[in-house]
């Protein structure tokens, strides 16, 4: 028993983690219904950026550094590549976002090289005699928990309940979401179309980061690193439901830990640890056709 | 809107298809004679016979995204089938090569009618993430049930790749090299799969998909059984997936299961994309662009002071995809289109705002007089060219 819940708790960390690229993803499929392939590589060159930061900066001068240069990264994205290719069709977006893709990660071998580096998790803070983040594990009964894979899910979960509270309450999150369902009338309303697309990239790009930063302690820096985190994530995206940030997070729990109990509880011989990537998948297809626009999706409407 | 020339027939597609293999085929010929300037070994012939292998997948990829809306991320899992079948047939059992192509295609059409069927619940990105697993999970299949695959150390064919026969000498005196007698196989099963395609998306299948395409709706209100025909495109298009593979395995003469991981898939994809959707002349242009874009920095550093340091040539492909997109939102045949249109110049913005104009009142005037749709300078070439449609 202990360790099906040592398999969880491990499972719900670096599912969280899928969660937060995945909330980035979802943060620009909402808005202009694009398939971000270059998400994960931002999310690597912001980590980069941080990893210089930190050779004369204290981790918590780095942090808030890295999320503005990674706003300004978004923004300056969006501006420069994606608005020339705005209004032509999704699939001429996503080739966009892989030439970007490529790019980032030629930059990043260029400038860094490819050799794999440390990254350190944030460290330990205390707040009223109550202990967060930095080194070493919680017992927390059935087992232990390290205090990074805590913090991470802490910060997936935060990020969560905050960019909820920002899309419902606040005015700039409503114009977001009106442009991202009807840009005609959002334009007719007053809503600056445009600044909002900027604004919807340069968000995603500060959760992506703070998604690099919080998984480069697990897997070491280095340019490919996010790869396979970002097809995880595209496929927690997919079975929460593209346009529910939510279901990005709840999608990438459920995959994290599916992923950890398939390679350890399904018979060595034919699946097992090799084949874990290929059940969840297989679990994932699943869910889709029940459910074909993700668990938390809603379903497309057309006009006809 | 209004044609200012028809598209470029089915015959010249073809004509410029030829003509771009056997122009490909010459400089890197060894019929040449020795120490001529243009003869640059084997290594190009190999690259001939990549594209055209790549172009038999993105022809298939483009009936069923281009022609039938359907996104798939997972063709290399059909190339994959088609490239196993015919390897494990060559080797393990001794077929010729040429059973086995057709045999790869056939499992992997099979495979995609399969496919096709779960897939009719999803759409875009929803099957293009899902398609992405079938990618993903094709190496690891392959290396786990290794009774069959011979596990990770994949398959050795080149001993059984067959050798230009000696027919080719006697009736046309050349004695082609193993890899020039595999580049005119894979032109020949290109060529053949091409007219294959041509003949599919002007039937009434092809414009069944493309009817389901423009509007489900709309398509099963003309009587259209929309079910029937995404299952249909799903099969023909793994099947030349299949058929691909089986080149293949013919041309790289090793396949392993690493040789068919999800960045092949998401190649296929940028193939046609790039090439032009809905476009079978695209389908040959994308995979050429993609064998050959890549390797530009190389060629172009031969130039003093001209040329990318070489750690950087991926990022060079990458600016080329994004500046395709840009310029030429309908690919690479879009451009073709524009320029056998209102020639080079004109695409280029090399002609001066008068020129245009007179060329545009040249144009106006050859027109039919009632056209209310006409609005004068530049119009024209936006509004009726680049349209993806069926050819």
């Amino acid at each position: 028993m202990e360790e099906f819940w040592q398999q969880v708790v491990t499972g719900i960390a670096t599912g969280s983690v899928y969660g937060l690229l995945a909330l980035a993803i979802v943060l620009i499929y909402r808005s202009t219904s694009v398939l971000n392939f270059a998400q994960g590589e931002m999310a690597m060159l912001t980590t980069f950026v941080a990893w210089s930061i930190l050779q004369w900066g204290e981790y918590w001068v780095m942090f808030p550094l890295v999320l503005v240069i990674a706003a300004g990264m978004g923004a300056f994205i969006e501006r420069v590549i994606i608005r020339p290719v705005e209004g032509a069709p999704v699939l001429n977006i996503i080739i966009v976002t892989l030439g970007m893709f490529a790019i980032l990660n030629n930059v990043a071998t260029w400038r860094w090289g490819g050799i794999p580096k440390g990254f350190p998790a944030p460290p330990e803070i205390e707040v009223t005699g109550i202990r967060f983040m930095g080194e070493g594990a919680l017992d927390i009964g059935p087992t232990v928990v390290s205090y990074h894979d805590l913090t991470i899910l802490v910060f997936a979960v935060a990020i969560m309940v905050a960019l909820y509270v920002f899309f419902q309450y606040t005015p700039l999150g409503l114009a977001m979401r009106a442009t991202a369902q009807n840009p005609v009338a959002s334009r007719l309303m007053g809503i600056r179309v445009g600044r909002m697309l900027t604004v919807g990239w340069a968000l995603s790009a500060t959760v992506g980061a703070v998604a690099g930063l919080l998984i480069a302690p697990l897997i070491l820096l280095q340019p490919p690193m996010m790869m396979g985190v970002l097809l995880f994530a595209f496929a927690a995206a997919v079975l929460g439901g593209l346009d529910s940030p939510v279901g990005a997070v709840v999608g990438g729990l459920i995959i994290g830990v599916s992923e950890n109990l398939v390679g350890t509880y399904t018979p060595k011989e034919w699946l097992g640890p090799d084949m874990k990537l290929t059940v969840t998948l297989l679990i994932i297809v699943v869910v889709l056709l029940i459910r074909p626009t993700g668990i938390f999706g809603r379903r497309a409407m057309r006009r006809v | 809107m209004r044609r200012l020339s028809p598209p470029p027939t089915s015959k010249l597609v073809i004509f410029v298809v030829i003509a771009f293999f056997l122009l490909w085929w010459v400089p890197f010929s060894h019929v040449l004679p020795e120490g001529f300037p243009l003869r640059f070994g084997t290594y190009r012939t190999f690259q001939g016979s990549m594209i055209a292998m790549w172009a038999i997948v993105a022809l298939g990829l483009n009936i069923l995204t281009g022609y039938n809306g359907q996104i798939s991320l997972g063709h290399s899992a059909f190339v994959a089938i088609g490239g196993y079948t015919a390897a494990i047939l060559m080797v393990d059992y001794g077929w010729p090569f040429w059973t086995t192509i057709i045999i790869g295609g056939l499992i992997a059409g099979g495979i995609g009618f399969l496919i096709g069927v779960p897939a009719l619940r999803l759409t875009g990105p929803y099957l293009a993430i899902a398609t992405l697993g079938l990618a993903l999970a094709t190496p690891q299949i392959l290396k786990k049930y290794d009774g069959l695959t011979h596990g990770t150390q994949g398959i050795n064919v080149r001993p059984e790749v067959p050798a230009s026969p000696d027919f080719i000498e006697d009736w046309f005196g050349i004695k082609l090299s193993n890899d020039e007698w595999i580049y005119f196989l894979a032109l020949f099963i290109a060529l053949l799969m091409l007219v294959l395609a041509l003949n599919i998306v002007r039937s009434r299948v092809g414009r069944a998909f493309v009817a389901i395409r423009d509007s489900e709706i709309a398509a099963q209100a003309m009587g259209i059984s929309v079910p029937r025909y995404k299952i249909i495109a799903f099969g023909i298009s793994a099947f030349y997936g299949g058929i691909a593979g089986g080149t293949y395995a013919q041309v790289v003469g090793y396949v392993s299961p690493e040789s068919f991981n999800f960045l092949l898939s998401i190649n296929f994809l940028t193939t046609i994309v790039v090439g032009g959707l809905a476009s079978i002349l695209g389908s040959v242009l994308g995979a050429t662009g993609l064998i050959v874009v890549p390797e530009l920095p190389g060629i172009v550093s031969f130039i003093p002071g001209a040329g990318l340091p070489d750690e950087l040539s991926w990022a060079f492909y990458g600016a080329a995809l994004i500046l395709v997109m840009i310029f030429a939102p309908y690919g690479l045949a879009g451009l073709f289109h524009r320029l056998v249109r209102v020639g080079p110049a004109r695409v280029a913005g090399v002609l001066t705002p008068v020129q245009g104009a007179w060329l545009s009142w040249r144009e106006r005037r050859r027109a039919p007089p009632a056209s209310p749709g006409q609005t004068g300078a530049g119009s024209e070439d936006r509004s009726s060219g680049d349209q993806p449609g069926t050819e």
